[in-house]
């Protein structure tokens, strides 16, 4: 009977059909689990990053993108995701704004640069480099501002720079409104 | 690294695809032993990394992205690139059977190559537009080329060297790609 | 007790004990994929940079290895030849896919190290390879050996990279965070060439004349 079945024309492309939508299906179904711990885990990063740029926050509270930090009763600040393409790959950032729209601390949530020289960019030394910052001065000193990239990792450092001054001056133009 | 220049030099010479990522290294190692199948096969894989780059690109931003389901990306790309292989194929031996005999089993062969998928991985992994995609794919597909033409140059050369019995082919093939890839460590200083 | 030993068209014996056995040592020494086949070399020189990623690529090529060519022989009768590299370009496709979602959930830091490298699986030519031209021909249980053959014999092969490119490049020894040892001088200016791409392909190529030099050596 499978010798028979083999034998029709549209046979090749049925049994392809059926493959890939046994395998789409398999893949969704396992995506529905996996995807849940992953998004739980970034979740709990996200809270616990919030913790270190904001120690003494009492809650906060979510409007579309933007995250407003409280202390008590007063706003602490706030926080915005930004994300900009280093050498290799992606670089997700947590940028904490103070409330006179200066930038209080920023957290690299996760990147794939160069071991020793791009990745060097989550080190303290470079990230303190943009606190108190305005949107207009978050610059690399190569392009006129006061921060020192990592030496053998420009592209990696302006790679933050930008993105977290471009993040800066859009959020800090939608606060002002 | 958002801007369309440095994407392309970047992928060519700073962060060469066979160099210092790696990709590719099949037919890197297989076919340059001449210089004109070398060029030839730079052409054709440039040449799909670019089709395969751009219908990738439009797939995630369309597709992929908007409803959330980006993990596709594996069956999807290489069932694409599969397909404009054997197109590209098609079209090369209705044109010119010349080439498409020199090529022999090289040509399918792109499609289990990793430079076309790997580069498409990349676009995503980067999140680039379609614009961004074409010029990370040229980047990928010259820098290839330029690659393997160095190389056939170097193992005709190689070929008639004396070489001890147990190093010859390819383990010299590799120390030679080894003293390559430190040259374009040097690129780094580009950026 | 003895087995009459019938060999297929493949020069491999059919019985059940020594099938293992004779096709792990196959993987492994005689037909290992990295050294003498090289075979699927992008993942292993981008791997190699350190235990840790070499160890998970490897349990990772084991199970799509393990888990590809027992479907593609079970389903391998009705497979019609015509698509036959599609049809297992998709399934192996599948488990690389499952393979990834896995990691991302349960092991990011590796999921993270391994980026790309981990979907370029796919088209790891020992993967369909191996489909072609040993699992579409020969029973569940064979393909079984063969993958755990090659899969064991591919990993052990990035280990021996490894295990060279991260002493010589960082003067230590980490699996997962935990520290095995430290050599005293090297840690401190350890030969970081061996980390970075250009010293991928030497350790290869060195290990290569070396694996094929002791091969010279066996044929005499």
């Amino acid at each position: 009977m499978l010798e028979r079945l083999k034998s029709r024309r549209f046979y090749p492309i049925v049994f392809l059909t059926i493959i890939v939508l046994v395998s789409v299906s398999l893949l969704l179904y396992i995506n529905t689990f996996t995807s849940g711990i992953v998004e739980a885990r970034n979740r709990a990063r996200i809270q616990e990053i919030l913790e270190s740029i904001f120690p003494d926050l009492t809650g906060f509270e979510e409007e579309e993108d933007l995250i407003i930090v409280y202390e008590g009763d007063s706003i602490a600040g706030y926080t915005i995701l930004a994300s900009g393409n280093g050498y290799s790959g992606a670089i997700n950032m947590l940028i904490g704004i103070n409330p006179d729209y200066t930038i209080k601390d920023i957290a690299i949530l996760s990147q794939t640069e160069t071991p020793g020289l791009g990745s060097r960019i989550t080190e303290k030394e470079f990230t303190d480099q943009f606190a108190g910052l305005a949107p207009d001065d978050i610059l690399l000193s190569k392009d006129g501002g006061s921060i020192d990239a990592i030496t053998g990792a420009t592209i990696s450092s302006r790679a933050v720079a930008d993105a977290v001054r471009e993040e800066m001056s859009r959020v800090v133009e939608m606060l002002s409104e | 690294m958002n801007d369309l220049f440095t994407i392309f030099v970047v992928m060519a010479l700073v962060n060469n695809i066979v160099l210092a990522k790696f990709l590719g290294l099949c037919p890197f190692f297989g076919v340059s032993k001449k210089l004109s199948n070398a060029v030839s096969m730079g052409m054709a894989v440039t040449l799909v990394m670019l089709i395969a780059s751009i219908a990738t690109s439009v797939i995630y931003n369309y597709l992929l992205v908007p409803f959330n389901v980006e993990f596709m990306q594996i069956v999807l790309y290489i069932l694409v690139i599969a397909s404009l292989v054997q197109i590209v194929e098609l079209i090369i031996k209705r044109t010119n059977i010349n080439l498409y005999n020199s090529l022999g089993i090289y040509l399918p062969l792109i499609t289990t190559n990793c430079a076309v998928l790997g580069v498409t991985l990349i676009n995503s992994a980067g999140d680039y537009t379609i614009l961004q995609s074409i010029a990370s794919a040229l980047g990928g597909g010259i820098g290839f080329t330029l690659v393997l033409i160095i190389m056939s140059g170097i193992r005709e050369k190689l070929d008639v060297a004396e070489t001890p019995p147990a190093m010859k082919g390819l383990p010299i093939a590799f120390i030679t790609a080894a003293l390559l890839a430190l040259a374009f460590m040097g690129f780094n200083g580009l950026m | 007790m003895e087995e009459k030993t019938k060999k297929d068209s493949y020069g491999t014996r059919q019985g059940k004990g020594p099938i293992f056995w004779r096709e792990m040592v196959k993987g492994l020494v005689i037909s290992n994929p990295v050294f003498i086949l090289t075979l699927g070399l992008c993942p292993v020189l981008a791997v190699t940079n350190s235990i840790d990623n070499a160890l998970g690529m490897g349990a990772g090529v084991i199970f799509v290895l393990l888990c590809s060519n027992i479907i593609i022989s079970a389903v391998r009768k009705a497979i019609p030849p015509l698509v036959r590299i599609p049809v297992f370009i998709v399934i192996i496709a599948t488990f690389v896919t499952i393979l990834s979602l896995v990691f991302e959930a349960y092991l990011p830091p590796l999921h993270a190290s391994l980026g790309i490298y981990l979907s370029l699986i796919v088209v790891n030519c020992i993967i369909l390879g191996r489909a072609e031209v040993f699992a579409s021909r020969n029973n569940v249980l064979f393909s079984i050996a063969d993958a755990i053959g090659i899969g064991l014999g591919f990993t052990i092969a990035l280990i021996m990279i490894a295990l060279f490119r991260e002493i010589l490049g960082t003067g230590s020894l980490a699996v997962f965070g935990f520290q095995l040892f430290s050599i005293p001088v090297l840690s401190e200016h350890p030969m970081t060439f061996f980390i970075s791409p250009p010293g991928a392909f030497l350790v290869i190529g060195l290990l290569m004349g070396l694996f094929r030099w002791i091969g010279v050596i066996k044929g005499e």
